[in-house]
């Protein structure tokens, strides 16, 4: 495998939901070892993206690559054996309700390997120290804070050791605090284990302070991409407007409607 | 006129579909089965939630319609005098119908609109999603358990029903309304048939099981990922769940009591 072959290769993607177009003729290159981070308006099919990626959607048209392999075309036991070598860390976190934390994290553990008990023992607990929450193993998921949930959610994501990860919004509803651990985190993981790292956001202070490298996508296309320091100093308007959170620019603040006045006099 | 026509067809396919996608998924439950014998404490656990925690439903209904059988019955019979069968119609009417009915009908209130809700929370907390991405088949790990557990405990219960049933029926004749102990079961032992009777109770109550777990299980699984969806899903299953056992119940007897 060439080193700076991309992880992922994402070509002419075309994507569909009922009549709606959510992307149309999308590339992406996602480099390895990097974290790469894809920004949007919420509603621009950033999700539907990792799940594009993921294979848990189908694309209309279009290719898309992970290491090498064809993930639109795999048959399910091939897709299944590429996503052990993923890990997603869903928006919600996705935990496992009924089970306590030590358990969420060794649940892909104990499914996909035959590793005696002491062993997944020490894996998830040197998992879960990883991520600074040893001493939550008992817990269960009700009992922790949402950052927390996305850190054990995090754990788990990075119980097989896989070669990339996917963060849906990782920092929304975060405080401040929990919002540095997340970043530091992340950063740290892709560093330690020379992981490669996707990062949808809409968060576009800690998304440029953590990515090597950032795409932001639109109206089902791609905007722009390039490096943080370029896309903050862009001179497209568009791009100007989103990193800066600029409520008015070439992005209307209105969702598409008739003239208030009109709306207001009641006819339709 | 021609509007109302093409909603009609668009009714028409979208239940054909909803019948596709529910085929498809007990395809897919069944493919399942196989990997449960390596599992067993999945089956396990889902019999006791499933199962076990219906058994206070069942037991306490069973007894009480028991109990109303054995007081109308003999109000019956004892005008005929014939209040000695009071055994018999007690123990057909339980084994023959009403234990493999309600016991369906409350298994679909007790643990198939909890089945559905379980599994459409996982849904629209991406519990489900999750699954899949860390290369986990959630129809086989979560769905399959629970079809089983479902197919397995439906005649237990009806079976249980059916036992208290009589032992209520039996409190009520012979306790209070002095009815003779001896005629009460002999009668029973020599006109209740193991085949014609009790077999076929049991594969009544197996086809409601299958059924009713079957509809709670789609029902969550294809339910829409919010609090709305899951609720309404919840609603459909009991209602779906009633009118098939209702329904299969009538075409059932008539296949093996018809003739
Ligand atoms: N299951 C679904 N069915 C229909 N439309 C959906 C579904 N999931 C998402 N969408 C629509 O697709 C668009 C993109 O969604 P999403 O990828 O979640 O956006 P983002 O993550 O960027 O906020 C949204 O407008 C949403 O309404
Ligand atoms: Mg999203």
């Amino acid at each position: 495998m060439i080193d700076d072959e991309p992880l992922v290769t994402i070509r002419n993607l075309r994507f569909f939901r009922g009549d709606r177009v959510i992307f149309d003729g999308v590339d992406i290159d996602i480099p390895r070892g990097k974290v790469t981070a894809i920004m949007g308006p919420s509603g621009t099919g950033k999700t539907t993206l990792l799940k594009l990626i993921g294979g848990q959607l189908r694309p209309a048209a279009g290719t898309i690559q992970v290491d090498g392999e064809r993930v639109d075309r795999l048959g399910t036991r091939d897709l299944y054996r590429l996503r052990m070598r993923m890990g997603m860390l869903f928006q919600s976190g996705a935990l496992l309700t009924d089970i306590p934390v030590f358990e969420n994290v060794a649940y892909p553990i104990r499914e996909h390997t035959g590793l005696p008990e002491s062993l997944i023992r020490k894996l998830v607990l040197l998992k879960l120290e990883a991520v600074g929450l040893r001493g939550a193993r008992d817990l269960m998921p009700h009992e922790l804070s949402g950052g927390m949930a996305r850190r054990v959610a995090l754990a788990r994501a990075i119980a097989l050791d896989p070669m990339m990860i996917m963060y849906d919004e990782p920092f929304t509803g975060q405080d401040p605090i929990s919002m540095g651990v997340l970043v530091k985190l992340i950063r740290a993981l892709n560093d330690a284990s020379r992981l490669t790292s996707i990062v949808v956001s809409h968060d576009v202070r800690e998304a440029a302070q953590i990515a090597d490298y950032i795409y932001i996508i639109s109206n089902g296309k791609v905007i722009e991409h390039g490096a943080p320091d370029a896309m903050m100093s862009s001179s497209s308007e568009w791009t100007a407007q989103f990193m800066n959170g600029l409520a008015d620019g070439p992005v209307p603040f209105h969702f598409p409607a008739p003239g208030l006045e009109q709306d207001l006099m009641g006819e339709s | 006129m021609l509007e109302q026509l093409a909603r009609l067809g668009r009714i028409g396919i979208g239940s054909l579909e909803q019948l596709g996608r529910g085929h498809l998924l007990l395809l897919y439950m069944l493919a399942g089965i196989s990997e449960l014998f390596t599992r067993p404490r999945l089956l396990l656990n889902q019999l006791f939630s499933v199962g076990v925690l219906s058994v206070l439903i069942v037991a306490i209904s069973g007894t009480f319609v028991g109990m109303v059988l054995g007081l109308q019955g003999y109000y019956i019979l004892s005008q005929f005098g014939a209040e000695q069968t009071l055994g018999v119609m007690v123990a057909a009417s339980l084994v023959r119908e009403l234990g493999p009915v309600v016991t369906a009908l409350l298994f679909a209130g007790r643990a198939g609109s909890a089945l559905t809700a379980e599994i459409g929370l996982m849904k629209a907390t991406e519990q489900l999603s999750g699954l899949e991405m860390m290369a986990v088949n959630p129809v086989k790990r979560i769905l399959t358990p629970r079809f089983l557990a479902g197919f397995v405990a439906m005649p237990l219960l009806a079976a249980m029903f059916s036992a208290l049933g009589v032992l209520g029926g039996y409190f009520v004749g012979v306790g209070l309304l002095g009815v003779d102990d001896g005629a009460f079961w002999s009668q029973m032992q020599t006109k209740i048939d193991l085949y014609d009777d009790v077999l076929n109770g049991v594969i009544k109550s197996l086809v409601f099981g299958f059924v009713c777990t079957w509809i709670a299980l789609f029902q969550g699984y294809g339910s829409a990922p919010t609090s709305e969806g899951v609720s309404r899903a919840t609603t459909r299953t009991v209602v779906h769940s009633s009118f098939a056992v209702l329904g299969l119940d009538f075409i059932l007897t008539a296949l093996m009591f018809g003739e």
